[in-house]
Protein backbone atom coordinates (compact mmCIF):
# COMPACT_ATOMS: atom_id res chain seq x y z
CA UNK A 1 0.00 0.00 0.00
CA UNK A 2 1.27 3.42 -1.04
CA UNK A 3 2.83 5.85 1.88
CA UNK A 4 0.09 8.72 2.44
CA UNK A 5 1.25 12.03 2.47
CA UNK A 6 -1.13 14.84 3.84
CA UNK A 7 -0.43 18.36 1.97
CA UNK A 8 -1.57 21.50 4.25
CA UNK A 9 -1.14 24.83 1.31
CA UNK A 10 -3.39 27.35 1.12
CA UNK A 11 -2.99 27.94 -2.71
CA UNK A 12 -4.04 26.53 -4.86
CA UNK A 13 -1.75 26.43 -7.65
CA UNK A 14 0.98 25.11 -5.21
CA UNK A 15 -0.99 22.18 -4.47
CA UNK A 16 -2.14 21.41 -7.79
CA UNK A 17 1.61 21.16 -8.25
CA UNK A 18 2.97 18.92 -5.51
CA UNK A 19 -0.29 16.66 -5.92
CA UNK A 20 0.83 16.02 -9.43
CA UNK A 21 4.28 14.98 -8.40
CA UNK A 22 3.75 13.47 -5.62
CA UNK A 23 0.97 11.03 -6.93
CA UNK A 24 3.25 10.39 -10.10
CA UNK A 25 6.38 9.55 -7.58
CA UNK A 26 3.91 6.93 -6.00
CA UNK A 27 2.11 8.20 -3.13
CA UNK A 28 -1.38 8.90 -1.78
CA UNK A 29 -2.19 12.20 -1.56
CA UNK A 30 -4.86 14.30 1.10
CA UNK A 31 -4.90 18.01 0.35
CA UNK A 32 -6.06 20.78 3.13
CA UNK A 33 -6.60 24.30 2.13
CA UNK A 34 -6.35 25.79 5.43
CA UNK A 35 -4.92 24.84 8.83
CA UNK A 36 -7.62 24.20 10.74
CA UNK A 37 -8.31 21.30 7.91
CA UNK A 38 -4.89 19.87 8.26
CA UNK A 39 -4.97 18.94 11.84
CA UNK A 40 -8.32 17.50 11.52
CA UNK A 41 -7.50 15.40 8.71
CA UNK A 42 -3.88 15.04 10.22
CA UNK A 43 -5.64 13.39 12.95
CA UNK A 44 -8.16 11.25 10.93
CA UNK A 45 -6.10 9.70 8.75
CA UNK A 46 -2.53 9.47 10.47
CA UNK A 47 -0.74 10.32 7.35
CA UNK A 48 3.10 8.65 7.16
CA UNK A 49 4.39 13.03 6.39
CA UNK A 50 2.57 16.08 5.91
CA UNK A 51 4.12 18.74 3.90
CA UNK A 52 3.11 21.82 5.51
CA UNK A 53 2.97 25.06 4.49
CA UNK A 54 3.88 28.39 7.32
CA UNK A 55 1.58 30.69 5.76
CA UNK A 56 -2.08 29.45 5.87
CA UNK A 57 -6.01 30.91 6.90
CA UNK A 58 -7.50 29.76 10.34
CA UNK A 59 -4.61 28.32 11.69
CA UNK A 60 -0.74 28.81 10.58
CA UNK A 61 1.51 26.47 9.94
CA UNK A 62 3.22 26.88 13.18
CA UNK A 63 0.45 26.87 15.41
CA UNK A 64 -0.74 23.29 13.54
CA UNK A 65 2.48 22.20 13.98
CA UNK A 66 2.49 23.48 17.68
CA UNK A 67 -0.43 20.92 18.10
CA UNK A 68 0.49 17.89 15.91
CA UNK A 69 3.16 17.63 18.52
CA UNK A 70 1.33 17.77 21.23
CA UNK A 71 -1.18 15.34 20.07
CA UNK A 72 -0.19 11.52 21.59
CA UNK A 73 -1.39 10.24 17.99
CA UNK A 74 0.41 12.99 15.27
CA UNK A 75 3.58 13.89 17.64
CA UNK A 76 5.78 11.66 15.96
CA UNK A 77 4.32 11.90 11.97
CA UNK A 78 7.48 13.69 10.05
CA UNK A 79 6.93 17.35 8.98
CA UNK A 80 7.97 19.04 5.93
CA UNK A 81 8.06 22.96 6.21
CA UNK A 82 7.19 25.09 2.82
CA UNK A 83 8.62 28.59 3.81
CA UNK A 84 9.40 31.54 1.87
CA UNK A 85 12.65 32.64 0.85
CA UNK A 86 14.69 34.23 2.98
CA UNK A 87 12.81 34.17 5.77
CA UNK A 88 15.43 32.56 8.03
CA UNK A 89 13.16 33.30 11.14
CA UNK A 90 10.80 30.77 9.41
CA UNK A 91 12.99 28.02 8.91
CA UNK A 92 14.41 28.39 12.45
CA UNK A 93 11.39 28.34 14.27
CA UNK A 94 9.71 25.58 12.57
CA UNK A 95 12.85 23.21 13.02
CA UNK A 96 12.51 24.78 16.60
CA UNK A 97 9.09 23.50 17.14
CA UNK A 98 10.00 19.70 15.71
CA UNK A 99 9.62 19.93 11.69
CA UNK A 100 12.09 17.13 10.21
CA UNK A 101 12.96 19.48 7.28
CA UNK A 102 12.32 22.41 4.99
CA UNK A 103 12.06 23.80 1.35
CA UNK A 104 11.85 27.45 0.53
CA UNK A 105 9.34 29.03 -2.01
CA UNK A 106 10.35 29.00 -5.17
CA UNK A 107 10.80 25.54 -5.00
CA UNK A 108 11.74 23.13 -7.86
CA UNK A 109 9.32 19.70 -7.33
CA UNK A 110 12.08 17.62 -8.12
CA UNK A 111 13.41 18.23 -5.17
CA UNK A 112 10.91 18.89 -2.93
CA UNK A 113 9.73 14.69 -3.78
CA UNK A 114 13.80 14.08 -3.02
CA UNK A 115 13.36 15.29 0.17
CA UNK A 116 10.17 13.56 0.96
CA UNK A 117 11.58 10.39 0.05
CA UNK A 118 15.08 11.16 2.21
CA UNK A 119 12.45 11.58 4.99
CA UNK A 120 10.31 8.83 4.49
CA UNK A 121 13.24 6.21 4.25
CA UNK A 122 15.01 8.00 7.32
CA UNK A 123 12.39 7.14 9.00
CA UNK A 124 11.69 3.92 8.16
CA UNK A 125 15.44 2.92 8.81
CA UNK A 126 14.71 4.69 12.45
CA UNK A 127 16.90 7.55 12.41
CA UNK B 1 -55.67 70.64 -1.14
CA UNK B 2 -56.71 67.54 -3.00
CA UNK B 3 -54.11 68.49 -5.90
CA UNK B 4 -51.05 68.41 -3.06
CA UNK B 5 -52.17 65.26 -1.80
CA UNK B 6 -52.04 63.65 -5.37
CA UNK B 7 -48.78 65.38 -5.92
CA UNK B 8 -47.20 63.68 -2.67
CA UNK B 9 -49.18 60.18 -3.25
CA UNK B 10 -47.22 60.39 -6.84
CA UNK B 11 -43.88 61.20 -5.22
CA UNK B 12 -44.06 58.92 -2.81
CA UNK B 13 -45.35 55.76 -5.07
CA UNK B 14 -42.00 56.80 -7.52
CA UNK B 15 -39.38 56.89 -4.71
CA UNK B 16 -41.05 53.43 -3.57
CA UNK B 17 -40.61 51.90 -7.21
CA UNK B 18 -37.28 54.02 -7.47
CA UNK B 19 -35.94 51.99 -4.33
CA UNK B 20 -37.34 48.49 -5.26
CA UNK B 21 -35.20 48.93 -8.66
CA UNK B 22 -31.81 50.19 -7.14
CA UNK B 23 -32.09 47.27 -4.24
CA UNK B 24 -33.15 44.47 -7.49
CA UNK B 25 -29.93 46.11 -9.37
CA UNK B 26 -28.01 45.55 -6.71
CA UNK B 27 -28.51 42.61 -5.81
CA UNK B 28 -28.51 41.00 -9.13
CA UNK B 29 -25.25 42.58 -9.42
CA UNK B 30 -24.05 41.15 -6.58
CA UNK B 31 -25.39 37.94 -7.49
CA UNK B 32 -23.68 38.16 -10.91
CA UNK B 33 -20.23 39.05 -8.81
CA UNK B 34 -20.57 36.19 -6.84
CA UNK B 35 -20.95 33.64 -10.25
CA UNK B 36 -18.36 35.14 -11.80
CA UNK B 37 -15.90 35.04 -8.83
CA UNK B 38 -17.27 31.00 -8.28
CA UNK B 39 -16.34 30.61 -11.82
CA UNK B 40 -13.01 31.69 -11.80
CA UNK B 41 -12.14 30.08 -8.78
CA UNK B 42 -13.55 26.69 -10.59
CA UNK B 43 -11.42 27.42 -13.46
CA UNK B 44 -8.35 28.47 -12.11
CA UNK B 45 -9.02 25.11 -10.20
CA UNK B 46 -8.85 23.19 -13.51
CA UNK B 47 -5.96 24.91 -15.03
CA UNK B 48 -3.72 24.62 -11.85
CA UNK B 49 -4.22 21.03 -12.51
CA UNK B 50 -3.68 21.33 -15.83
CA UNK B 51 -0.67 23.47 -15.53
CA UNK B 52 0.92 21.37 -13.16
CA UNK B 53 0.92 18.20 -15.45
CA UNK B 54 2.24 20.59 -18.57
CA UNK B 55 5.06 21.60 -16.02
CA UNK B 56 5.45 18.41 -14.63
CA UNK B 57 4.59 15.43 -17.39
CA UNK B 58 8.05 13.90 -18.16
CA UNK B 59 8.55 14.03 -21.54
CA UNK B 60 10.71 11.08 -23.71
CA UNK B 61 14.49 11.70 -24.02
CA UNK B 62 15.49 13.84 -27.12
CA UNK B 63 18.65 11.53 -27.98
CA UNK B 64 18.41 11.67 -31.77
CA UNK B 65 17.76 15.01 -32.06
CA UNK B 66 18.61 17.19 -28.81
CA UNK B 67 18.04 20.61 -30.89
CA UNK B 68 16.06 23.24 -28.65
CA UNK B 69 13.12 23.10 -31.58
CA UNK B 70 12.76 19.69 -30.61
CA UNK B 71 11.93 20.44 -26.77
CA UNK B 72 9.60 23.34 -28.00
CA UNK B 73 7.96 21.03 -30.71
CA UNK B 74 7.20 18.39 -27.51
CA UNK B 75 5.91 21.73 -25.48
CA UNK B 76 4.08 22.92 -27.73
CA UNK B 77 2.35 19.03 -28.33
CA UNK B 78 1.59 19.30 -24.64
CA UNK B 79 -0.23 22.48 -25.19
CA UNK B 80 -1.74 22.43 -28.31
CA UNK B 81 -4.86 20.98 -27.09
CA UNK B 82 -5.62 23.96 -24.61
CA UNK B 83 -4.98 26.03 -27.41
CA UNK B 84 -7.71 24.32 -29.83
CA UNK B 85 -10.32 24.31 -27.04
CA UNK B 86 -9.35 28.02 -26.32
CA UNK B 87 -10.21 28.83 -30.11
CA UNK B 88 -13.32 27.45 -30.05
CA UNK B 89 -14.76 29.37 -27.52
CA UNK B 90 -17.10 32.66 -28.41
CA UNK B 91 -14.95 35.90 -27.69
CA UNK B 92 -16.02 36.71 -23.98
CA UNK B 93 -15.79 33.28 -22.87
CA UNK B 94 -11.74 33.10 -24.11
CA UNK B 95 -10.97 36.01 -22.86
CA UNK B 96 -12.58 35.01 -19.51
CA UNK B 97 -10.44 31.84 -19.82
CA UNK B 98 -7.45 33.42 -21.09
CA UNK B 99 -7.69 35.60 -18.08
CA UNK B 100 -7.48 32.55 -15.59
CA UNK B 101 -5.11 30.72 -17.54
CA UNK B 102 -2.39 33.93 -17.52
CA UNK B 103 -3.13 34.24 -13.67
CA UNK B 104 -2.13 30.30 -12.91
CA UNK B 105 0.84 30.68 -15.24
CA UNK B 106 2.11 34.05 -13.68
CA UNK B 107 1.21 32.68 -10.10
CA UNK B 108 3.29 29.17 -10.85
CA UNK B 109 6.63 31.53 -11.88
CA UNK B 110 6.41 33.00 -8.74
CA UNK B 111 6.69 29.41 -6.90
CA UNK B 112 8.45 27.26 -8.96
CA UNK B 113 12.08 26.63 -10.14
CA UNK B 114 14.73 24.54 -11.96
CA UNK B 115 13.48 22.58 -15.27
CA UNK B 116 9.81 23.57 -15.07
CA UNK B 117 10.32 26.83 -14.76
CA UNK B 118 11.40 26.36 -18.70
CA UNK B 119 8.36 25.09 -19.79
CA UNK B 120 6.38 28.23 -17.79
CA UNK B 121 8.06 30.64 -20.34
CA UNK B 122 7.75 28.99 -23.56
CA UNK B 123 3.77 28.80 -22.68
CA UNK B 124 3.49 32.57 -22.00
CA UNK B 125 4.91 32.79 -25.63
CA UNK B 126 3.16 30.24 -27.35
CA UNK B 127 -0.56 31.48 -25.92
CA UNK B 128 0.55 35.29 -26.66
CA UNK B 129 0.58 36.28 -23.55
CA UNK B 130 3.50 37.96 -24.15
CA UNK B 131 2.33 39.54 -26.85
CA UNK B 132 -0.33 40.81 -24.94
CA UNK B 133 1.60 42.38 -21.82
CA UNK B 134 3.96 44.44 -24.45
CA UNK B 135 0.53 45.70 -26.13
CA UNK B 136 -0.42 46.77 -22.62
CA UNK B 137 2.60 48.72 -21.98
CA UNK B 138 1.60 50.63 -24.30
CA UNK B 139 -1.78 51.33 -22.72
CA UNK B 140 -3.47 55.29 -21.61
CA UNK B 141 -4.24 53.78 -18.49
CA UNK B 142 -1.08 53.52 -15.98
CA UNK B 143 -2.14 51.13 -13.87
CA UNK B 144 -2.53 48.97 -17.00
CA UNK B 145 1.10 49.41 -17.94
CA UNK B 146 2.56 49.25 -14.79
CA UNK B 147 0.63 45.71 -14.36
CA UNK B 148 1.89 44.74 -17.68
CA UNK B 149 5.63 45.52 -16.98
CA UNK B 150 5.59 43.27 -13.81
CA UNK B 151 3.94 40.54 -15.73
CA UNK B 152 6.54 40.68 -18.89
CA UNK B 153 9.23 40.14 -15.80
CA UNK B 154 7.71 37.28 -14.36
CA UNK B 155 6.77 35.94 -17.48
CA UNK B 156 11.09 35.94 -18.05
CA UNK B 157 10.03 37.59 -21.49
CA UNK B 158 13.53 38.71 -22.77
CA UNK B 159 11.24 39.69 -26.37
CA UNK B 160 9.75 42.69 -23.59
CA UNK B 161 13.42 43.94 -22.52
CA UNK B 162 12.89 47.02 -25.39
CA UNK B 163 9.85 48.06 -23.94
CA UNK B 164 10.72 47.75 -20.23
CA UNK B 165 13.78 49.89 -20.83
CA UNK B 166 11.56 52.68 -22.42
CA UNK B 167 9.29 52.26 -19.55
CA UNK B 168 12.38 53.29 -17.60
CA UNK B 169 11.08 56.75 -18.49
CA UNK B 170 7.42 56.53 -18.11
CA UNK B 171 6.26 59.69 -16.42
CA UNK B 172 4.14 57.34 -13.31
CA UNK B 173 6.88 56.07 -10.70
CA UNK B 174 4.93 53.23 -10.69
CA UNK B 175 5.46 52.16 -14.34
CA UNK B 176 9.04 53.30 -13.76
CA UNK B 177 9.76 51.27 -10.93
CA UNK B 178 7.95 48.14 -11.79
CA UNK B 179 9.89 48.20 -15.54
CA UNK B 180 12.85 48.76 -13.26
CA UNK B 181 12.12 44.80 -11.33
CA UNK B 182 11.10 43.56 -14.23
CA UNK B 183 14.49 44.24 -16.27
CA UNK B 184 16.31 42.97 -13.28
CA UNK B 185 15.19 39.84 -13.08
CA UNK B 186 15.77 39.57 -16.84
CA UNK B 187 18.96 40.64 -16.94
CA UNK B 188 20.26 40.89 -13.86
CA UNK B 189 23.38 43.09 -13.34
CA UNK B 190 24.14 43.85 -16.15
CA UNK B 191 20.77 45.78 -16.20
CA UNK B 192 21.92 48.38 -13.20
CA UNK B 193 23.47 50.38 -15.63
CA UNK B 194 20.54 51.06 -17.93
CA UNK B 195 18.04 51.52 -15.19
CA UNK B 196 20.97 54.55 -13.73
CA UNK B 197 21.73 55.87 -16.75
CA UNK B 198 17.66 56.43 -17.57
CA UNK B 199 16.31 57.17 -13.93
CA UNK B 200 15.15 60.15 -13.04
CA UNK B 201 14.22 61.87 -9.47
CA UNK B 202 14.35 58.85 -7.87
CA UNK B 203 11.72 59.06 -4.82
CA UNK B 204 12.48 57.71 -1.60
CA UNK B 205 10.10 54.34 -2.59
CA UNK B 206 12.42 53.67 -5.67
CA UNK B 207 15.30 54.44 -4.05
CA UNK B 208 14.73 51.36 -0.90
CA UNK B 209 13.64 48.84 -3.49
CA UNK B 210 16.26 49.60 -5.80
CA UNK B 211 18.98 49.73 -2.75
CA UNK B 212 17.93 46.04 -1.87
CA UNK B 213 18.69 45.00 -5.51
CA UNK B 214 21.87 46.90 -5.43
CA UNK B 215 22.95 44.92 -2.24
CA UNK B 216 21.98 41.97 -3.39
CA UNK B 217 24.61 42.35 -6.19
CA UNK B 218 27.40 43.38 -3.82
CA UNK B 219 30.58 44.68 -5.57
CA UNK B 220 29.53 43.55 -9.23
CA UNK B 221 27.39 46.49 -8.78
CA UNK B 222 30.05 49.12 -8.21
CA UNK B 223 30.66 49.33 -12.02
CA UNK B 224 27.38 50.32 -12.58
CA UNK B 225 27.11 52.45 -9.32
CA UNK B 226 30.30 54.40 -10.33
CA UNK B 227 29.12 54.79 -14.23
CA UNK B 228 25.99 56.33 -12.69
CA UNK B 229 28.22 59.35 -10.98
CA UNK B 230 28.25 61.00 -14.45
CA UNK B 231 24.79 61.07 -14.41
CA UNK B 232 23.04 64.70 -15.00
CA UNK B 233 20.33 63.63 -12.34
CA UNK B 234 21.37 64.88 -8.67
CA UNK B 235 18.92 61.85 -7.33
CA UNK B 236 21.27 59.26 -9.40
CA UNK B 237 24.30 60.64 -8.11
CA UNK B 238 23.22 60.41 -4.53
CA UNK B 239 21.87 57.14 -4.52
CA UNK B 240 25.01 55.73 -5.94
CA UNK B 241 27.07 57.45 -3.67
CA UNK B 242 25.17 56.31 -0.98
CA UNK B 243 25.22 52.40 -2.22
CA UNK B 244 28.80 52.92 -2.76
CA UNK B 245 29.49 53.53 0.72
CA UNK B 246 26.83 51.01 1.79
CA UNK B 247 28.62 48.23 -0.23
CA UNK B 248 32.14 49.27 0.65
CA UNK B 249 34.62 48.48 -1.88
CA UNK B 250 37.36 50.05 -2.08
CA UNK B 251 37.35 50.49 -6.13
CA UNK B 252 34.77 53.50 -5.67
CA UNK B 253 37.80 55.13 -4.14
CA UNK B 254 39.04 56.78 -6.77
CA UNK B 255 35.81 57.62 -8.91
CA UNK B 256 34.34 59.37 -5.55
CA UNK B 257 37.49 61.91 -5.26
CA UNK B 258 37.29 62.79 -9.01
CA UNK B 259 33.61 63.48 -8.60
CA UNK B 260 35.04 65.59 -5.47
CA UNK B 261 37.18 67.23 -7.72
CA UNK B 262 34.69 67.80 -10.69
CA UNK B 263 31.15 68.92 -9.53
CA UNK B 264 29.96 71.97 -9.12
CA UNK B 265 27.08 70.34 -6.76
CA UNK B 266 27.96 71.20 -2.87
CA UNK B 267 25.25 68.62 -2.24
CA UNK B 268 27.07 65.62 -4.48
CA UNK B 269 30.46 66.85 -2.96
CA UNK B 270 29.06 66.57 0.57
CA UNK B 271 27.85 63.36 0.04
CA UNK B 272 30.59 62.40 -1.82
CA UNK B 273 33.02 63.46 0.97
CA UNK B 274 31.15 61.34 3.47
CA UNK B 275 31.37 58.32 1.35
CA UNK B 276 34.62 58.83 1.44
CA UNK B 277 34.95 58.61 5.30
CA UNK B 278 32.55 55.30 5.45
CA UNK B 279 35.31 53.82 3.14
CA UNK B 280 37.97 54.66 5.03
CA UNK B 281 40.78 54.47 2.47
CA UNK B 282 43.94 56.25 3.27
CA UNK B 283 43.72 57.21 -0.38
CA UNK B 284 42.06 60.03 0.50
CA UNK B 285 43.44 62.10 3.51
CA UNK B 286 44.85 64.61 1.05
CA UNK B 287 41.59 65.16 -0.22
CA UNK B 288 39.49 65.41 2.48
CA UNK B 289 42.30 67.95 4.60
CA UNK B 290 41.99 70.08 1.68
CA UNK B 291 38.32 69.77 2.20
CA UNK B 292 38.55 71.56 5.58
CA UNK B 293 38.90 74.87 3.86
CA UNK B 294 36.33 74.57 1.75
CA UNK B 295 33.97 77.84 1.40
CA UNK B 296 30.60 75.59 1.68
CA UNK B 297 30.06 74.59 5.56
CA UNK B 298 28.55 71.39 4.47
CA UNK B 299 30.99 70.26 2.90
CA UNK B 300 33.59 71.10 5.93
CA UNK B 301 31.46 69.60 7.97
CA UNK B 302 31.00 66.04 6.11
CA UNK B 303 35.11 66.63 5.83
CA UNK B 304 35.64 66.34 9.09
CA UNK B 305 33.57 63.64 10.06
CA UNK B 306 34.95 61.51 7.01
CA UNK B 307 38.78 62.43 8.13
CA UNK B 308 37.46 61.51 11.86
CA UNK B 309 36.58 57.49 10.29
CA UNK B 310 39.28 57.20 7.91
CA UNK B 311 42.63 59.19 9.80
CA UNK B 312 43.68 58.10 12.88
CA UNK B 313 46.30 59.92 14.88
CA UNK B 314 47.81 61.51 11.42
CA UNK B 315 45.06 63.90 11.46
CA UNK B 316 44.39 65.11 14.74
CA UNK B 317 46.60 68.18 14.29
CA UNK B 318 44.38 69.16 11.42
CA UNK B 319 40.88 68.42 13.30
CA UNK B 320 42.30 69.99 16.43
CA UNK B 321 42.36 73.74 15.21
CA UNK B 322 38.22 72.93 14.79
CA UNK B 323 37.26 72.88 18.42
CA UNK B 324 37.78 76.68 18.41
CA UNK B 325 35.58 77.85 15.15
CA UNK B 326 33.19 80.24 15.21
CA UNK B 327 30.63 78.02 14.44
CA UNK B 328 29.01 75.77 17.05
CA UNK B 329 28.65 72.45 14.90
CA UNK B 330 31.51 72.86 13.34
CA UNK B 331 33.29 72.24 16.79
CA UNK B 332 30.79 69.39 17.51
CA UNK B 333 31.60 67.68 14.58
CA UNK B 334 35.08 68.39 14.94
CA UNK B 335 34.86 67.12 18.98
CA UNK B 336 33.59 63.77 17.76
CA UNK B 337 35.91 63.21 14.86
CA UNK B 338 38.72 64.01 17.09
CA UNK B 339 37.32 60.89 19.53
CA UNK B 340 36.74 58.95 16.43
CA UNK B 341 40.20 58.83 16.03
CA UNK B 342 41.85 57.01 18.63
CA UNK B 343 43.73 57.58 22.36
CA UNK B 344 45.36 61.04 20.75
CA UNK B 345 42.09 62.90 20.19
CA UNK B 346 40.18 61.87 23.04
CA UNK B 347 43.74 63.13 25.08
CA UNK B 348 42.87 66.51 23.55
CA UNK B 349 39.28 65.99 24.35
CA UNK B 350 39.83 64.75 28.04
CA UNK B 351 42.34 67.79 27.98
CA UNK B 352 39.62 70.18 26.84
CA UNK B 353 37.07 68.85 29.57
CA UNK B 354 40.15 69.67 32.24
CA UNK B 355 41.30 73.22 31.24
CA UNK B 356 38.40 74.74 29.79
CA UNK B 357 35.08 76.33 30.88
CA UNK B 358 31.83 76.89 30.00
CA UNK B 359 30.62 76.02 26.30
CA UNK B 360 34.23 74.46 25.76
CA UNK B 361 34.10 72.04 28.33
CA UNK B 362 30.49 70.95 28.39
CA UNK B 363 31.30 69.72 24.78
CA UNK B 364 34.46 67.97 25.60
CA UNK B 365 32.19 65.92 28.40
CA UNK B 366 29.30 65.54 25.98
CA UNK B 367 31.33 63.91 23.37
CA UNK B 368 33.52 61.88 25.76
CA UNK B 369 30.35 60.70 27.00
CA UNK B 370 28.65 59.67 23.66
CA UNK B 371 31.87 57.51 23.42
CA UNK B 372 31.47 55.54 26.74
CA UNK B 373 34.29 57.63 28.47
CA UNK B 374 33.59 59.03 31.72
CA UNK B 375 34.80 62.81 31.70
CA UNK B 376 37.65 63.96 34.15
CA UNK B 377 35.05 66.42 35.99
CA UNK B 378 31.72 64.39 36.53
Amino acid sequence: MSQKILVAEDQQHIRSLIEYKLTNSGYTVVCAEDGKSALEKAGQIIPDLILLDVMMPLMTGFEVLAALKTDEKTRNIPILMVTAQSKENEVLKGLELGADDYITKPFSPNELAARVKNILMRRKRGT
Amino acid sequence: MQLQFLILIVLAVTATIFSIVASVAMIVRKALELGRSRAYERLYRIYSARVAEFLLIELAPNTDDPRPSTVFRQYEELIAPTKKHLEEMNRSRRRFHRDVLRAVLIDMTQDISGDSAERLVYFFYSLEFVEEELRMLQSGKWWVRAQAARNAGLMRARKSITALTAALEDDHPDVRHQAMQALIKLVGVDALGTILRLSRNISRWTAIELSVIVAGFKEEAVPHLTGALESRDQSVVLFSIEMLAEIGFVRAVDPLMNLIRTTGDFKIRAQATKALGRLGDSRAMKLLTELLSHRSPEIRLSALEALGKTGGPDVVDSLEPYLASDDWEERLTAARALAATGLKGIKILQDSEKQEKGEARDLAAQVLEEYGLEPAHG
